[in-house]
């Protein structure tokens, strides 16, 4: 099938997307990550530490671990898809980073994203295509932040990879 | 709706989203990384048009009271923890979208990405179960809370309830002003053309004097 084939123009990827995430959030709330990625995090944390969880009161009332919680799905829904579609257009292949510096600003990346969702509340899906569309105060405020860290990020990013 | 329609429907929309991402290579980051860094907008431009849909769609249903909006208290901690994740996001070179995809292509460094944002928020949940900030939304109020850094809930359909004017009328403000920065992008994009056209035209032009001589 050509669409395995050739890529697709991004603004017709969107533009389905946003049409779907109206639906979504008439149904059950706008497109969102963060929130999955939290309950994975203590259904995890639970899994390893059982009862001694209910001791980090995060875990009892911000976020009490629920595998029903409908957000996770959307997490392991895009995995499926990205699989899916990555094996039928014949593009899974195993990507190793290759130098340290990667691995460290990976591991940075990843611990600046995850403990910023949870300060915020909401990720960058959620800042995008849901609150901001809302016109709710909270998707201005976190474009703002979101701009000026990415605009931080690329300067650092940017030393990295000169030096 | 009961539990699992709820999942299923979640599950649904993530497969065909991880599908049109995959198949388009649309990242957040780079929306706002190449546009900062390169001045290039391949995926800049389709995510405007998704928050013009967006806009549209949500601030004509909650006009009428549909719709699932999200509601809780919003402050400081939105600007502080985006900064902290725009950082991140340029750094780890994936968001939360395209960790799950390119995850889903076979990439170990997204894999890894992922692994540390989950260790990410679990250090959060640490340092907030010691000082309980931003509020749980439990104790959220909808109103100002300026010792908690909380300025309350406000979105297009409070702004319809507080004035009297439909929230749609706000969406469509919202829809022009990033129709007007799409727009300047487009502006940018045809005056980088005209440079590279007449670059690359002096050029062409050098070649042919240095073959005649």
């Amino acid at each position: 099938m050509n669409f395995f084939k050739k890529t697709l123009d991004p603004t017709i990827a969107l533009t389905l997307i946003a049409v779907l995430d109206i639906f979504l959030f008439l149904l059950v709330g706008a497109w969102t990550v963060g929130g999955g990625e939290t309950m994975i995090t203590g259904l995890v944390a639970e899994l390893f530490m059982g009862d001694e969880l209910s001791r980090i009161p995060f875990w009892s009332l911000v976020f009490k671990p629920d595998a029903g919680y409908w957000k996770i799905y959307i997490s392991l829904g895009m995995l499926f898809g990205a699989i899916v579609s990555a094996v039928l257009s014949k593009e899974f292949y195993l990507r190793i980073p290759r130098r340290l510096s990667e691995w460290v600003m990976i591991t940075l990346g990843g611990l600046l994203m995850g403990f910023g969702i949870r300060l915020a509340f909401v990720c960058n899906v959620s800042t995008f295509f849901g609150l901001t569309p809302q016109m709710n105060l909270g998707g201005y405020l976190a474009i703002s932040g979101i701009l000026a860290g990415a605009w931080v990020g690329s300067w650092i990013y940017k030393k990295v990879l000169e030096g | 709706m009961s539990v699992i329609g709820e999942c299923l429907i979640a599950f649904v929309f993530g497969s065909v989203v991880g599908l049109l991402v995959q198949r388009s290579r649309f990242c957040n980051t780079s929306a706002l990384r190449d546009a900062m860094l390169f001045k290039t907008f391949r995926n800049t431009k389709p995510l405007l048009i998704a928050m013009m849909i967006l806009t549209f769609g949500f601030t004509l249903f909650l006009t009428f009271g549909e719709g699932k909006a999200m509601h809780f208290d919003v402050g400081l901690n939105q600007v502080v923890g985006l900064f902290l994740f725009g950082i991140g996001m340029v750094l780890a070179g994936a968001c939360t979208v395209s960790t799950w995809v390119k995850a889903g292509e076979g990439n170990v460094g997204a894999m890894w990405a992922l692994l540390f944002t989950f260790i990410g928020m679990f250090l959060f949940s640490l340092l907030w179960s010691v000082n309980y900030w931003p509020p749980a939304p439990i104790s959220m109020t909808g109103e100002p809370n300026l010792e908690a850094l909380q300025l309350g809930f406000v979105n297009a359909r409070t702004l319809q309830d507080k004035f009297g004017i439909p929230a749609i009328v706000f969406g469509m403000v919202q829809v022009v002003l990033l129709g007007l920065i799409y727009r300047a992008i487009l502006i940018k994009e045809s005056a980088q053309q005209l440079e590279h056209d007449q670059v690359a035209a002096a050029h062409r032009a050098n070649m042919a004097v240095n073959t005649k001589s």
